[in-house]
């Protein structure tokens, strides 16, 4: 291992079972053999078995930090637990510098019955501290996580945030060489989040090496100088933070449409067996969304089609503009219609609305028969992330929809790689703008007033 | 002892098989090393089993003192009629099960040691042993107590023990040792199937009838009897009870076999142990 590294991890790999049966036979087994002085060969899987973490090799130098980011269940917190030697890896290899403390999760080692003042000479001893060495860092601690008034209550009683006021104040102060974190801070409220950032930022600076597993873009872009992104075991993404924090946006969004449409999809089978005389039994019904039509018009099709190749599109780049296609067979004659598509975001609903009434399109009446729409984009705005559409078809003279079709596609729009998307992700749409800034006042002058 | 900054870990598969040697010389490392940390747990253990009761630090004495004061009734009520001994009946019995008491309590705090501690496995990086063995602080402590009892009881009988008795607490250590082998390969193997402790401490209570704690070895019927002078723990339990009540060893070989067995026991405990410990973690 060369001196400049602390951390060297070289194609680490670690297996589970996935049912509990399963592991079990397996562990008498491998136990069995074990004493028996054969041989475990751990790198293969049998039946049953998955990797939770594959293949996994980064290095990190002294005084780097490090973010994890992924979706739930891609492996970090156990690529987490192998650094810090909890589960021994069952291929590949770990080596690490230092003295390691990790906040894997709040009020880890925390007798309830004993008092936060005992738990810090528990949690200081966990962490390799002398019982000495604490007596010289117990005021420091107890003053940086601000429990003074309750550092002698039995810890049972406090909140998750003085669990984990504590629990950073005793890893933090404890100086180790390397710093494993688990997201734990988010439980601590804005100020105390702000404290343990400037002390993170600070232990860096003196060498700590640190590896955040977090959700929040924010904490890695603010921490981390490089970044992993995992997906079911792998690193996908190796790079800086901001490619980190780019790919596990887009695979959220991905993953926003996928159960938006596993939950419609529930939905519309549950709907179905209750009542099956919701949707007429001789029309066609859509395969996707869900489809209400109440009086003479279905809407039949609707497709978002990439500009360049006329072709399907669920995911688009930023800022790419696309054509909607959206075809009604109308059975009555409709006077005045309009068409309609309204845009959701993940969180927001109703948030772009295109109506052929306000683009201009007259439709005096509609006789019966099939119609298309084309609907051509002049420009699109839309942050990346996961949008769904709903299409409708109204007349003037009837306040209500004719025809209804709620989330008959998606669209994810992934993230750019010239900009950066942090500062707000409720926001949904992008304003182009370009920001100048001029002083106004000279600084002496500002100091004086 | 070498600056921990500079100290360089490493984690990988296990392949290669590890001798024995190797296992204890682990162990003793480990165990030095976070010595620290398993003091603070010993301690832990002591205070937290005792906060929240009425009676606090006087749980200490009260346990052992309604042990004997069940058995000083049962003697007055002449219940007890264990025939013709060189000891009062009553001394017997408590020491005997005294011993017995020791060695159940060893395996079932050893084995327990890592499933209780759950949390800080996964969580930290304590060696395991460490973690299995801090369940043995309550066992030492009632240990020490039951000696300081010991006494009291021969004070009620008005005899004055042999002077041998201060031997006591270091000739019963080898049942000690038994207990923490068994209780090791327990641990580990516990933490994979959850019904193998159970049934072996069931079992290992069975053992207590081919014993001779609450009854004398010298049994008429022959086949039990030689069971009983094959047992190992028949030496364990009778050396030190014969010692500080009469000052003699009844049979030295059959205890020096019976100790250098339960070092064997301690030793396979503790190979078992290393030879999986990297599965436990997983199957918490």
């Amino acid at each position: 291992m060369r001196s400049d590294l602390s951390l060297v991890a070289q194609r680490v790999s670690k297996k589970f079972g996935l049912t509990l049966k399963q592991s079990l036979r397996y562990g008498l087994k491998d136990m069995a053999r074990t004493f028996l002085g054969a041989g475990v060969s751990t790198d293969q899987l049998r039946k049953g078995e998955f990797w939770a973490v594959q293949d996994v090799s980064f290095e990190l130098q002294r005084g780097e930090s490090l973010g994890i980011m992924g979706v739930n269940g891609s492996g970090k917190s156990t690529l987490l637990r192998m650094l810090n030697g909890v589960y021994a890896p069952d291929a590949g290899h770990i080596q690490i510098r230092g003295r390691v403390a990790a906040l894997i999760a709040a009020g880890a080692g925390f007798a309830p019955m004993l008092s936060g003042r005992e738990n810090v000479y528990i949690n200081g001893a966990l962490l390799g501290l002398t019982k000495r060495q604490v007596d010289t860092l117990i005021d420091e601690i107890i003053a940086f996580s601000e429990l003074e008034e309750f550092i002698d209550l039995p810890v049972r009683n406090y909140s998750s945030g003085m669990f984990v006021r504590l629990g950073f104040a005793i890893a933090a102060l404890s100086r180790p060489d390397v710093l494993l974190m688990d997201e734990v801070l988010a439980v601590g409220d804005l100020n105390f989040q702000k404290k343990c950032f400037d002390c993170i930022l600070s232990m860096k600076k003196q060498g700590t090496s640190i590896i955040l597993v977090s959700h929040s873009p924010g904490s890695i872009w603010a921490v981390c100088d490089r970044g992993l992104f995992m997906d079911h075991g792998h690193v996908v993404v190796d790079g800086t933070a901001e490619d980190i924090v780019r790919a596990y946006d887009d695979q959220n969004s991905r993953n926003a449409v996928e159960s938006n449409l596993r939950l419609s999809a529930a939905h519309t089978a549950t709907a179905r067996s209750d009542s099956p005389s919701v949707v007429n039994e001789s029309l066609a019904v859509p395969s996707r969304g869900e489809l209400q039509s109440i009086d003479g018009v279905i809407c039949r099709e609707f497709r978002i089609l990439s500009r360049q190749n006329g072709e399907e599109v669920g995911e688009i780049d930023f800022r790419e503009v696309v054509d909607l296609e959206l075809v009604i067979d109308v059975y009555q004659v409709i006077r005045n219609a309009s068409v309609r598509v309204v845009i959701d975001a993940a969180h927001y609903r109703n948030i772009l609305v295109l109506d052929s009434y306000e683009q201009g399109l007259m439709l005096d009446e509609l006789v019966p028969g099939r119609y298309s729409f084309k609907i051509s984009l002049h420009a699109n705005n839309l942050r990346p992330g996961a949008y769904t559409f709903n299409v409708t078809v109204i007349s003037k003279h009837i306040a209500a929809h004719l025809s209804l079709w709620l989330k008959c596609a998606t669209l994810v729009i992934r993230t750019p790689k010239e900009l950066f998307f942090y500062a707000e992700p409720l926001a949904v749409v992008h304003l182009p703008a370009t920001f100048t800034c001029q002083p106004q006042l000279a600084v002496e002058r500002s100091l004086h007033a | 002892m070498p600056d921990p900054s500079s100290l360089v870990r490493s984690y990988s598969p296990r392949g290669t098989f590890q001798t024995p040697m190797r296992s204890i010389a682990m162990a003793r490392r480990e165990i030095y090393v976070s010595r620290h940390v398993i003091w603070q747990l010993f301690a832990r253990d002591f205070v937290a089993n005792l906060r929240q009761k009425i009676l606090g630090y006087l749980w200490v004495i009260i346990t052992p003192l309604l042990a004997i004061a069940s058995f000083v009734f049962l003697n007055y009520a002449g219940v007890l009629n264990p025939g013709e001994m060189s000891i009062p009946y009553p001394l017997f019995v408590f020491i005997g099960t005294s011993l017995w008491a020791l060695l159940m309590t060893t395996v079932t705090a050893v084995a327990n040691g890592l499933i209780g501690n759950s949390d800080l496995i996964i969580r930290t990086n304590i060696p395991k042993i460490g973690l299995s063995l801090t369940g043995l602080a309550n066992v030492l402590y009632n240990y020490i107590v039951g000696f300081l009892l010991l006494l009291i009881v021969f004070a009620f009988f008005r005899l004055v023990p042999s002077p041998w008795i201060l031997c006591y607490p270091i000739v019963s250590l080898p049942l000690i040792a038994l207990g923490v082998g068994v209780g090791l390969v327990l641990a580990v193997v516990g933490t994979v199937a959850r019904d193998v402790t159970p049934i072996a401490l069931s079992v290992l209570g069975l053992l207590m009838y081919v014993t001779p704690v609450v009854f004398n070895a010298d049994l008429s019927n022959p086949v039990l009897r030689r069971i009983i002078v094959a047992n190992p723990l028949t030496y364990l339990v009778d050396t030190p009870r014969s010692l500080a009540t009469l000052g003699v060893i009844p049979s030295p070989i059959g205890y020096l076999l019976s100790c250098m067995l339960s070092l064997v026991m301690l030793w396979i405990g503790i190979h078992a142990f290393y030879l999986v410990q990297d599965k436990v973690a997983e199957r918490l």
